[in-house]
Order: C-alpha cells, then structure tokens, then sequence
C-alpha cells in the first residue's frame, strides 16, 4: 500500500507537470489560420458596393416597380395586393454591409485615409437615409455598437437620422479629396473621388427635397448649387451612380439567372401603358416586350405592347384579357418586362450586362432641380431646361443600354423628337401644379427600376395617380413597409418605444416627412 | 486506389497468419439432464458452451445433447435460475442441478471501456445486445435504438438512405440545436458524429449522414447507453448529453475457432406517401393547353393543378403528345417551328408520382472469423453493405473490414486492438429541402395528369446533353433529369481504432495505455448538367472533408476486491485528444462543354472556400469506488480538463462526480415476493468547451467582384472572455426484481441543470451583427424513465414469452438567459422558430398564425379574421404553436419463442409534440393534396353547388367592426390564402404516433438436421422494420425533420423524402 500511494502521488504530479508543460504550443491552437482579423478597407469596399445594390435591384423588382404600377403580377400577386407582412429587406443587408462600412471608417480613419473614408460615410448616409424612407425610425445613433455592448439600440426619429444622414454627405464632400490615396476596390465609381462628391451633393439633394414638406431646403439647396467646385453634382448620364454588372457569375445582373417562370410572373402595369402610350413615350420599348401573340419579336408596333391592371386576385390576373375577349387572355396576350432585364432561361438575347444596379441617376437629379426650381427652393437656371433634361436624359440612358447588349432596332426607337417635347401632356406649360405634375409623372417614368425612389416621392407628392387594385388586402396604396419580425424578440422595448411615437407597426402608417 | 488496395492485401494476409495459428480441439457428445432443487426437469433450459455461440436447449425431459470438448466449460442457464458452470472432463455425462434465484453478476461496459457489476452502479445505463442490430437491420445503426431505450429519443431525418438520425438522452439541456447529442465511442475511445452540411453556392442540401450512423451492426457486440452526466462524467466536456458506448465483436473469452455468415436482404417501399387529388390537373382555372410549357399555350407555364377536370373526354395539347413532324414530342422545343401538338385526352395518372418510386433493395453480407486460445484471440470481420434507395439512381456502398484482436504476451501484459476500415461509395445522395434540386419540391408542384413514364427519355432530340425535355419550363427540373443527370457523389474512406496495452504489475495493480484514432476523408462530387433550373449553363462541384480525432489515453488501476467486508478500487488516468478538420469546397459554376465534369472544364473562374481548424483537449482524472460487504457501493470521480477553445484563463476546469448504490434486498429481510432490491444515487457536474476560433473576430472571404477579391467581417461577435459551460445533474432510482425474476421493475428519476452556456445569442442586425457568442442561459431537464420487463409465459413445453417495456416524460425548461434576454432563437425554417423563453419548455415552436377576433368580450371572439374580399389573415406576430418534443414515449418489444421459432415485435410510440409541415402548406397552395378538392367539386364556376369557398370567420370592416363573412371566393383563392407560407397555424399536425418498428420471425434449425453438415447453427428470419404507421397526418411520416447546413432542425417538416417500410430475410450461419 505504501509503495502503491507513493506511485499514485508521483504520477499525478508528473501529469499536472506533464499536461501544462509539454503541450507547448497549445495556447496557439486556437488562433484561426483561414482568415485575417485584420484587412484593408479595399477588400472591404466591393462587398458592400455589391450587396447593397443588389438588395436595391431586389426592392426595385419585388416592390418598388409594383407598387409604383410600372409592373404587375400575373401570378402569385401578393405583393400587387398589398399582402406585404414585415419585411427584413433591406434591414439586414443594409445594417450587415453597414458594419463593414463602419470598419472601413475606423481601418482608413486610422491610417489618415480620407478618400476612402468619405466614400464609407456616402455610403453610410445613404443607406440609413433608404431604410429610414421605407420603415421610418430605424437605430441610428446607436446602432452597430454590438462591440460597445450595446445590444439594444434605440431608435431615432427620422428627423434625428436625416439631419445626421445630411451632416454626413457634407463631411465626406468635404473629406473626399484631401488625402491623395487611391481607393481601390470601388466597383461603382473606380475609385473616381470626384464621382464619390458629386454622388454626395446629388443624394444631399434628394434628401432635402424629401424633407421639403417638413423644412425648407431653400438655403441649403442654393449652398449647394452656388458652389459647383466645392460642391458638384451629377452632370452627366456617365457621372451617374449606376452599378454595371459584369460578364460571368456571379456578378451578372440580378435577374439573368432567374427561373424564366419568376421572370414571367411580373409583367407591364396597365399604369404604365396607358401612360406611355398617351405621351407616344418611345420608352415603351424599352420598358416592355411585345406580347407573345402579336408574334413581333423584340420590337413591334405600339399595339403588341400590353399591361395588366395591377392588385388582381391570382385567377383573374392569370387569365386576364386586355382585349375582353376571354379567348384572349393570359400571359400570351400581356408584355414582359423589356428585354434589358430578361433572363438567360427566358430568351436568347438576354445579356447579363444591360441592366445595371441604379443608385441615383443623372435624370433623378435633374427633376429634383426642377422641382426645387418651380418651387423656388433655388434661383439657378430654368425649371423647364432642367426638366427636359431628365426627361432627354433618361431617354438617351435606354438607348445607351439597349445598344450594348446589340439591340439596335430598339435603341433606334429611343430618340425623341421636338413633337414629343410639343405635347400638351409633356410641354412645359400650365399653372405650377400642372407643372409639378408633369415633373412628377416624368420623374416616375424615368425612375423606373430605380429602388424604391418612385415610391418615396410618390409618398410626397402624390405623382402619378396610383389606386389599389380590386383585390387589394388594404384599401389604400401602402405608405411604409413593416419593420421585419425578428425586431419584435430581438429589440422589443426600442420597437415598442418607435411605434409608440410614429404610430402602428403598419403598412399605412406614414412617415415622418410624409404629411400629405 | 493503389495504396488502397495494398491496404487491404497486406491485412490480408496479416490476418490469415494469425489465424493459423488456432488449432481445432477435439469434439465428444456431452450429455445430461437439467432440473431444480426439486428434482424437476426443466426443459428450455440453455446450454451454452462457454466463450462461443454454440449451444442448446433442454427438452421436455430436461435433457439436452451437445458436441464439445474435453476443457470446454457448460453453462448451463434459465430464466429465474442462477446460471451454473460446469468443466468437460472426461465423462459425457453431465447432470446439473440449478438453483432458483437471480443472476446478478451482470457485467455492462461504463465510461472509458471500463466493465462494472451492474448492481455497484449508482446511475442507470442500459445495454441492447448486437443482435437487435443485424436481424432487422437499418442502415443507419443508430435508428435500430428507436424505441428500446428509456430516455434515449431518436428522430430519423427522412433524407434518403443513409441519412441522419438525431439522438437526445434525457433531452435537451443546450441552447446550441447542434450540441444536444451524445458522444459516441467504440472500444473506450470516442469517434466523430459529425454531420457536414453541402449547401451554398445555388446547390441544395443532400444528406451525407451522421458520422456515427456508419458503424456497421455486423460488428456490434453491444450498445451501452450512459443516460447521464453522472454516466458520462469521466469522458469529460464532450458528454454532457450522455454517451453511447459502442463495444465491438471480439473472440476475446471463446474457445476454437469458428466462422460466421450472415447474409440480409431487404426491400423498402414506401411507407406514407402525400394523398393527391386527381379530378383535376396542371392549369388555371380550368384551362389549359400546352405549347411551350412557359406561358406560350394557355395556363401553361403554371406549375399548378388548377387546370381541366380530368377524364371527361377533354382534349388538349400535351407535352408528351406527338408533333406533327415526327420524332419531336409536344415539350421538344427544337421541334421545326411549323410542327403542331396534336391533341391527346386529358386523363388522370393516379400513381404517376408512386410509380416513380422503385423498391429499394439493401443487400448486406457479412462474414466474420475468429478464433481464441489462453494466450491470443481474433475476430475478423468483412461486410458488404449494397443499398439502392425508392428514388432511382440512388445508392449506397460500404465495405467494412474490421479487427479485434488481443494477445497475452507474458502473465503480465496483454495488448488488444481493434481496427476498422471502411469504404462508403454513393453515386448519388438525394437533395433535399425547398427547391427545384429536390425530387420532393418537383411532386409538390407537379401536373396531376404528367405521365410521368413519357419523362423518361428526358432530353430533346438532337440535343442530348444540353437540353433537357420537361412538361413545364418556367420553374421546374424533370424528375428523371434531376435524379439522372444532377447527382451528389460520395467517396469516403474511414478508419476508426485503437491499441491498447494493458500490464499487470501485480493481480491488483495494473496500468493501461491507449491510443485511438478516428480519421476520414470524404470527397463529395456534385454534377449539374445543361439546363438545369439553378444551372443553365450547368456546374461541377467537389467538396473534400478531411476529420482527424486522436485520443491517447492511460489508466492506472488499483483494485482490492477479496476482502469480505470492505472493498475498494482505485484508478488515475489521463488523456490527449487532437482533432483536426480540413474542408475545401471548390465549385466551377458554368461549364465550358457539357458533360465533362473536371474543374479544368469551368467556363468562368472557379469559386473556392476552405475552412481548417484544430482542437485540443487534455484531461487527467482520477476515480475510486468503495464497497462495504458487496451489498454498499460508492463512486466518486474527478476530472480535470484544458480545452484549447477556451481563453488561456479559463480554459482550464475541473468536475466531480459522486454515486451510491445500495442493495436493500442483500441488506434487510423483504417479501419473498421481491427476489432483489436495490437503490441507488447519484450526482456529477460536467464542464463543456466549445468551437475552435470563437474568441476572436475575423474577415471571412466575400464574393469576388471578377478579379477583385473581397472580404467582410464575420456576423458573429466573438468573445475573449468565455467560460466553460457547466451542466449539474442527480438522479436517483431503483431496481426491482420480483417472483424470482420474472418480473422487473427499473425506475429512475432525473434532474439535469447546464448554466453558462456557450450560445450564440441572436442580435438585431441593427447592432451590426447577427449574434453574439457569450455565456448564458440555465436550461433544466426533469424526468422519469422507467423500464418493465417480464416473462409472463415460461411453458414446460419450451414455450417463452418475454417482454420489454420502456417509457421515458421529459421536460426541459428554460430557467434563465440573461439579464436583458428572454427570448433566444435556436434554429427555425418556414416561419417556424425554434425558441427558447424564459419560463417555458425546451423545444417550443413559435409561428405567426390566423389573425383571430383578441377582445374577450366580442360575440366573435376568437374567429379568423378576413379581408373585406373574404380571405383568411395572418397575424405576423409570433405565437406558440407547439412543441416539437413528444410528451412521453414509450416503447414495447415483445418476444415469443418456441422450440427453434422465434418471434419479435417492437412498437413505438411517442406522445403529442407537433409537425410543421411544408408539404402542407405547398400541397395545398399547388392544388396537389386531396383536399385541395373541397371548392371545387364540380368545376370552378363559383355559382354551382360544392364549388366555391366561404371561408369560416369574420370580416373586419373598414370602421374596424366585424360581420360574419358570407363572401364565396375560389377554391384556389382560399387554398392560398389559408395556407399562407408563414402561417405555422395551418401548417401544424399533431405529431403523435404508433409504429410497428419491428418485426422478427425467426427459426432455428434443428441441431439433428444438421449432423451431417459442418455447420453449428443456422437461423432463417423473416425482417420487417418500420411496417405500420399510425398517426392524424396523412401525407408525411411525422417521424422527420429538416435540415439546414449540417443542422438538424426538429418540429419541421421540409418537402421530405417519404420513409419506407422494410421486408427482407436475414439468414445466419454458424460453423
């Protein structure tokens, strides 16, 4: 016994020694050999880029084209019928790319890179100001401290976010240039700083003028404009902030690789045809195909091109026929979306370079300054000049895009001549609300595919006219979408606090600067 | 291949050297008589010769006759009796005489590969027998526990062949979904269970199985369920869910040689399959015709059933109806331009889903040598697995070549091993999940009048290759096409074993060293031909696993047993584990040329992911065991581990354990009626660690933007300052034995606490991140589990009925998450979120359900609430819908036997718990299941009689009052609108049921047929597995569960491959 509690003593101590000592890289094992934790804010950079604009390209084809009526289902027709539910796009990928935009800020801050920290903080205000447009309150001032601790961040009112939003773009216009750095991993603007400003100054604009009904933007309005060196907008289509997609997957534009089934869901609203068919607007053409059973091709006459009325219950919307004959109705007889954004499954023409990610286009600004300018929010140039403008601007964009992917025929069609400028419905003419009417229905036009902008500014000014469909779960147009569930269990007592104060977590409560 | 198969030879031939060594001994007929105390014959009595399978039993005169040798040992055995020993020597006669009573000798396997009296053991295990595994076999062994063992809960995936099983002792104590199952182990050392996931990169989900569910069941001695951390406490971090000791086959204690065969055929079909209509089909509204299957006819691009009534004389254009020029069908879309579809009838095909199933065969051989003499044992072992699954084209190959071998150098040491290497090949796994890869997703949506035999020949002439023929263009893969030509390859090669030596300094003192090893590499080859829905331009795929888990471990024993009064054992020992996992996932998302799947042939840049880690544990430990005259037994146990996951500061912890077991029936004078009776407690605490690289935060690899690379900041914020995990467990029971051991009565009560958990909490993404990995949480587990057996019928005649009855209540409570936490997500799919509340049961799922009248005081209280057009609503807040876990389980096996006939049945029956089932909601939306047919009895005019639906409920009107809805909407619209994809509400079925899991009919030859053969034994069984189902769903096997990136996700129901039901025959041939 005794020889055996001296064995047993000695082992263990041997083993206690044994174990700590002899394991000598033990304490390396946990350190993780796939990835780095420390990175260049140009590796941050194109993920952000990309994933946000294809969250923006979503939006655009699942919600903001439909409830704007420039498309409509014809199948599964629950977003056309205001059957929304919470909504977690783009709240996630916004506050998930939103965290690398923060360690772009903190990485280049450091390292006195100015350039790329101000086309972090454009992209940040511009991120906050979009989801802010959809929900309303959102976490601003505290959100994306989860490293601070800060589980449970409040929500702010949007008067808080937009001023800061505001403040944000102005800094970075200000820090854009300072620093000499080349921004690599800018997939949107190559690493052109001077884009990346007039990016900032374009967004300051839209944001002003969303607010106008709640303040005036006169003074900071005419600051920007009076200053095109220190701070300039867009001048041009080729200076707009529009992703261009590439080649190969998995980069090609967001719907090439569609089921041709999902493709074919969402067709041309009756609300467009009728609308660009009452101004002979050429981008008929370019925004819808010819129906199958007019059997003309990729390009026919004004007449093979038909919508479908928008918020159909689904077996009405499958058999709908424009013509009233029954025996001619169904998909057959009701336009695709135009060609630009078709699939590879669903024709051969499909290209997965025409559709690119629209951010903020040289038109969009150019119908701000219009508006801005009929309302004398500014005193630089004509109202009507800027008008014409975007109209012309957005024109010439679709001819653009439908000569790269060799559509000539198309592209041919996209001019437009001093007659269509000549129209009552188009000319420049009539009291200010005429005026701002026609700004507003050209606007909508020409946003088309633009995010959920036509929707926002629809909000504001009511331009165009937009009714529920028949079938419609709620009587009105939806005026914001719902915050997604998972807020409910993940920040309760904040969600509580926000619907406290801006009302119901519901479609038809308004937002903030909406108060029309 | 080359290395391989020197492996293999060099074995070989290994092995058939040790086997020449054993030498047969000379065989003599031995005969006698059984009887009582009483001078009774006992007739079925066994008589076994000692250390092998040979054997016999007594006749109705109590006589019996047997060949043995001359130093063979009898036993000699009997329910209710103590088993007797008895040595050949040189008479032939042998009369023995047993004495009533109870053989409590028996010996289980506990943690570490220690074997201990079960009557010393203060904590309930369970042992089931390798038989129960070979006879009515399933492919994954673990299954073949369903329903056998109290506390153990077993869930199979649904998954095709082959695939996960899920195993839960004494429920769910971790917030972590993935970190609820028990560690396995074979031969004392612990081998992977890993599941790794294959989604990602546009491609479903296919089942690879669970790495423990590849032991093969020809090799298994015995399974030994440690329930609990006082179980398990010596395995340390990795079994706080309990363990599940695997012991092989050995020759170890047998005498000779002798070889057997087992040969087991099987043929599964399916058991529960979706009830589908078929009074309509494919369409909208009643029309339908086809011309290009994307929209061009009329309804023809709806993947709907919809359309026409069926077999009322309608004609219409078809895809499989010919074209006018010849050769091209309707769906060949290369078809000349001036080709028109001539009509065919639209007739109903009510088995063409059914028929499109096959009956799968399992075909599995094995044969197995050994041999024994004092100084040196072997068992050799060779099985070939050969399984083809209901879905065509699918498959399963494993060839598994195990050793177990030991041999007594010298007086003092002895050295055992154990070696076994397999080789799985399938040519193809199923997908499965929501989506155009699985079969199940295609059924869902399919044209109820698809022929689908016409699908067969699935490519359009002249374009083989590159585009395939379907009946629906616009969403839809062909079923044949999907199963044919986009397959999920598998090659693995695994080798799991160990070598030990064991020296006995002394007969009390003795030290044993060990090292294990459990290694594989796994390539999984994914094809996507031409045209595929997710793959126009088709894609290749190979993800290469590599796993390596080393244990090296020692023990150091002391034992003093031959004192009457006191008794008392000792034992220190430690161990280093090493694991290591290589992932490399490289895809080729277009090809250059169809058909020829090489990386080589990637049109676009190739897309690559790996993802490598390591992990290391060592521990030492030490434990005692005190007996006072053989009737009082105390345990305590310590273990100390370092986990290398774990913050330099705290990666270091310790836990004890304490049990005791007391023989009352040894102890006090009980009721002749209580043959033995015994108590016993006990108490452990088990830390835990957690996953490699959690501590840091990192850049994980982003999409590439062309040649511009990216990176993104993990989601999950990690934490430098975790602690280890911690779980707190007691049990107590006892162990009845009544009317000499007729009748026995096991029960065992638990309570189980894990504090400190290491989950990730979810986060509103507005903090930046998805999660964060913290400690929290304090799950408790409380329940009883109690087992009844008994021999109600013990004839003279020979006639033996016994039965084994098992019933197992848990319930797991969240007693606490943090501070600021009360609600935590634990995994979810389809609107169905697995939650864990503060307050509630482990296990509920949370759902949006029916928007329903809230105020109390409302005549409408409660009614689902419509729209003013007369649709139901759904109520996107998230309510309790259920709980996943059954209430109560129990499971009841039965044997009757008689003379050589044997019969075996085994029913399975859990509880309450509920199924979300997607199958449901989809099924119902397609128009596909048969009761999509209320609505529409005569067609779609909503004015006809049984057509139209007015939904049951209230409209909410504008002014926010409601009235009764009177409004008559379609049959469709109501269908859609009822089962909206997140209303959980509508999804859900009781989950209950009864199984018949199992059927053995068995016969024995008898001995006196086979003298003139060299065969010892041969037993013919008719096999039957999971032969009748009863439970409310009538679509899907509630038994199922989905699955999500190598997770198991419990409650849900996600398109799943139907279960089968198994018939086959299993012979075994004993030389």
């Amino acid at each position: 016994m005794k020889l055996n509690k001296t064995y047993f003593s000695g082992l263990a101590i041997a083993l206690m020694l044994g174990v700590s000592s002899c394991d000598k890289d033990f304490e390396k094992v946990n350190t993780n050999p796939n990835n780095p934790e420390k990175v260049s804010s140009a590796l941050l950079l194109p993920n952000v880029i990309r994933n946000t604009t294809n969250e923006i390209a979503g939006n655009s084809w699942g919600y903001g084209n439909i409830v704007m009526q420039y498309t409509a289902k014809i199948q599964f027709t629950n977003e056309d019928r205001y059957n929304w539910g919470p909504q977690s796009s783009p709240y996630s990928s916004f506050y998930n790319a939103l965290r690398d935009i923060n360690n772009i800020i903190e990485i280049s801050g450091t390292a006195k890179q100015q350039n790329y920290v101000g086309v972090a903080k454009v992209m940040r205000a511009h991120l906050f100001a979009y989801m802010s447009d959809a929900y309303g309150e959102i976490p601003y001032t505290e959100s994306l401290q989860a490293k601070g601790e800060l589980n449970y961040p409040k929500f702010d009112t949007q008067e808080v976010i937009y001023a800061g939003v505001l403040k944000e773009l102005e800094d970075a216009n200000a820090l854009l240039g300072t620093t000499t750095e080349k921004v690599d991993g800018d997939i949107l603007f190559n690493g052109n700083v001077t884009l990346w400003k007039k990016f900032a100054n374009s967004l300051r604009l839209r944001i002003l003028m969303r607010l106008s009904d709640r303040k005036d933007p006169s003074q900071a309005m005419q600051a920007i404009l009076s200053n095109p060196t220190q701070s300039p907008i867009f001048s041009a289509a080729t200076e707009q902030a529009v992703l261009q997609y590439l080649q190969d997957v998995p980069n090609q534009h967001p719907l090439f690789t569609t089921r041709s089934g999902s493709y074919d869901e969402v067709r041309l609203s009756i609300r467009l045809e009728d609308e660009l068919k009452g101004l002979n607007d050429p981008r008929l053409f370019a925004y819808a195909q010819p129906t199958t059973s007019s059997a003309a091709g990729v390009l026919g006459a004004v007449t093979a091109y038909e919508g479908v009325p928008n918020g159909l219950g689904d077996e009405e919307a499958l058999k709908y026929s424009p013509s009233g004959d029954a025996t001619k109705g169904g998909s057959n007889f009701i336009s695709r979306v135009g060609l630009l954004w078709a699939c590879s499954a669903c024709t051969t023409q499909a290209n997965p370079l025409g559709y690119q990610g629209i951010l903020m286009s040289y038109a969009e600004v150019q119908f701000i300054l219009a508006e801005a300018r009929e309302r004398g929010f500014i005193t630089v140039g004509t109202a009507e000049d800027y008008y014409k403008k975007g109209i012309q601007a957005s024109v010439d964009y679709y001819r653009a895009r439908y000569t790269v992917i060799n559509q000539p025929t198309i592209a041919a069609k996209l001019v437009l001549d001093d007659a269509y400028f000549a129209q009552t419905k188009v000319a420049y003419t009539g009291t200010t609300q005429e005026k701002l009417a026609k700004i507003g229905t050209q606007k909508w036009i020409a946003l088309f595919f633009s995010g959920m902008e036509a929707w926002h500014d629809w909000k504001r000014t009511g331009y165009p006219s937009i009714k529920p469909g028949p079938a419609a779960f709620i009587p009105t147009v939806p005026v914001r979408f719902m915050y997604p569930g998972s807020v409910q269990s993940l920040n309760g007592e904040n969600y509580k606090a926000a619907i406290g104060r801006q009302g119901p977590d519901a479609l038809t409560t308004r937002v903030w600067w909406d108060v029309k | 291949m080359i290395a391989q198969k020197s492996i293999w030879r060099g074995l070989m031939t290994a092995c058939l050297l040790l086997t020449l060594n054993f030498t047969f001994a000379q065989q003599t007929q031995v005969t006698g008589k059984v009887s009582d105390s009483k001078k009774e014959p006992l007739p079925g009595a066994t008589v076994l010769v000692k250390g092998t399978s040979r054997g016999t039993v007594t006749d109705i005169d109590g006589s019996y006759a047997i060949q043995a040798a001359s130093g063979d040992v009898l036993v000699f055995s009997f329910v209710g009796f103590e088993s007797k020993e008895a040595q050949v020597g040189t008479l032939s006669q042998l009369d023995i005489t047993l004495s009533e009573g109870l053989a409590l000798n028996e010996v289980v396997v506990t943690a570490l590969g220690v074997e201990r009296q079960t009557k010393a053991l203060g904590y309930s295990v369970q042992a089931v027998d390798g038989g129960q595994f070979t006879e009515a076999r399933e492919t994954n062994v673990i299954n073949s526990l369903s329903g056998r063992v109290a506390g153990v809960q077993i869930t199979n995936s649904s998954t095709g062949i082959g695939g996960s099983t899920r195993v839960t002792i004494r429920g769910e104590s971790s917030l972590n979904i993935n970190a609820n199952q028990p560690l396995f182990v074979v031969d004392g050392v612990p081998i992977s269970n890993n599941i790794v996931g294959s989604s990602g990169r546009s491609n479903q989900e296919a089942d690879y199985g669970n790495a423990a569910g590849e032991i093969n069941p020809d090799d298994v001695a015995s399974m030994t369920v440690l329930k609990g951390p006082a179980a398990a406490a010596l395995y340390g971090s990795r079994a706080a869910n309990g363990a599940i000791l695997i012991t092989t086959k050995s020759a170890k204690g047998k005498k000779g040689m002798g070889v057997t065969i087992n040969s087991n055929i099987t043929f599964d079909e399916t058991l529960r399959m979706p009830q589908w209509q078929d009074k309509y089909g494919q369409g909208n509204n009643g029309t339908f015709e086809f011309r290009n299957g994307a929209g061009a006819g009329v309804s023809d691009g709806v993947d709907e059933s919809w359309g026409p009534e069926l077999d009322k004389g309608f004609m219409t254009t078809q895809f499989d109806s010919p074209r006018s020029e010849s050769g091209f069908r309707g769906g060949d879309l290369n078809a000349p331009a001036s080709s028109t579809i001539t009509k065919t009838p639209w007739v109903s095909r009510p088995s063409n889903i059914d028929d499109f199933f096959q009956t799968g065969v399992t075909r599995s051989n094995n044969i197995s040598i050994e041999g024994s003499n004092e100084k040196s044992n072997i068992r050799l072992s060779w099985t070939n697995l050969d399984q083809t699954g209901i879905i065509p084209n699918t498959d399963l190959k494993r060839n598994t070549l195990a050793m177990n071998g030991g041999i007594n150098v010298t007086d003092k040491l002895t050295v055992n091993s154990t070696f076994n290497y397999q080789n799985t090949d399938s040519g193809n796994r199923p997908n499965i999940s929501y989506g155009t890869e699985s079969l199940m997703y295609l059924w869902i949506w399919y044209g109820r009048q698809v022929d689908t035999r016409n699908l067969r020949n699935y490519w359009m002439p002249g374009l083989e290759g590159v585009q395939q023929f379907n009946y629906n263009y616009n969403y839809h893969d062909n079923p044949y096409f999907n199963v044919y030509e986009n397959t999920n390859g598998q090659s693995k090669g695994r080798v799991f074993g160990n070598v030990s030596a064991t020296y006995k300094f002394t007969p009390k003192l003795s030290l044993m060293v060990r090292s294990g090893l459990d290694t594989y590499n796994e390539l999984r080859d994914r094809r996507r031909a031409f045209s595929t829905q997710r793959f126009r331009r088709g894609s290749y795929r190979e993800d290469n696993i590599f796993f390596s888990e080393q244990n090296s471990d020692f023990l150091l024993s002391y034992s003093e047993t031959a004192k009457s009064t006191w008794s008392y054992s000792l034992a220190v020992g430690g161990n280093a584990m090493r694991q290591n996992n290589r992932y490399l996932e490289t895809v080729a998302p277009e090809l250059l040329i169809p058909n020829i799947y090489n990386f080589t042939n990637s049109a676009v840049n190739l897309q690559i992911s790996q993802a490598n880690s390591e992990k290391r544990i060592n521990s030492i430990y030490g434990f005692g065991q005190i007996g006072y005259k053989n009737v009082l037994f105390l345990d305590v146990t310590g273990r100390n581990d370092w986990s290398s996951t774990l913050p330099v500061n705290n990666n270091s912890y310790f836990y004890p354990s304490a049990t005791l077991s007391a023989v009352v029936s040894d102890m006090v004078t009980l009721p002749s009626v209580i043959s033995f009776f015994k108590l016993r407690g006990a108490y452990a605490e088990v830390g835990n660690d957690t996953d490699p690289y959690s501590l840091a935060n990192v850049y994980n690899p982003a999409t590439a933007w062309g040649s511009i690379q990216a990176k993104s900041e993990s989601t999950r914020l990690a934490n430098a300052n975790l602690l280890p995990e911690r779980t707190a467990s007691m049990e107590a029971g006892f162990d009845a034995r009544f009317l000499n051991g007729r009748l026995g009565l096991d029960f065992t009560y638990f309570n189980n606490e894990t504090k400190n958990q290491i989950i990730p909490i979810e986060l509103d993404i507005a903090t930046g991140y998805a999660s964060r990995i913290i400690n929290a949480g304090r799950i408790q587990n409380k329940g009883i589990e109690v087992m009844l057996n008994g021999t109600p019928v013990k004839s003279a005649s020979g006639l033996t009925w016994n039965f084994f009855a098992n019933f197992t209540r848990t319930r797991g409570k969240v007693l606490e998450l943090t501070d600021e936490l009360k609600t935590y997500s634990m995994t979810g799919r389809n609107g169905a979120n697995i939650q864990a509340r503060v307050g509630e049961r482990m296990g509920n799922i949370y759902g949006a359900g029916f928007a329903r009248v809230a105020d109390p005081a409302s005549p409408y209280f409660g009614q689902i609430i419509h729209t003013t057009t007369g649709t139901p609503t759904v109520d996107p807040t998230l309510k309790l819908q259920g709980n996943y876990n059954p209430d109560w389980m129990l499971g009841l096996q039965n044997n009757v036997s008689y003379k050589g006939i044997s019969l075996g049945f085994l029913f399975d029956y859990r509880h309450g718990g509920i199924i979300v089932s997607r199958t449901k909601t989809i099924g119902s939306t397609s128009g596909q299941l048969e009761e999509t047919l209320y609505g529409r009895e005569n067609g779609y005019d909503i004015t006809l009689p049984g057509n139209g639906i007015i939904s049951e409920g209230v409209i909410k009107n504008a002014d926010g009052s409601f009235t009764p809805n009177t409004i008559k909407i379609t049959s469709r619209n109501w269908h859609n609108r009822y089962y909206e994809r997140n209303n959980v509400e509508a999804a859900k079925y009781d989950a209950t049921f009864l199984k018949l899991r199992e059927v053995t009919i068995g016969y024995t030859i008898p001995k006196k047929l086979l003298t003139r053969v060299p065969v010892q034994d041969i037993k013919i069984s008719l096999v039957g597995r999971n032969l009748a189902l009863w439970t409310e769903n009538p679509h899907v096997d509630p038994e199922t569960m989905a699955m999500g990136g190598g997770t198991l996700i419990p409650g849900v129901e996600d398109m799943a491959i139907p279960s089968t039901r198994n018939i086959g025959f299993n012979l075994n041939i004993k030389f």
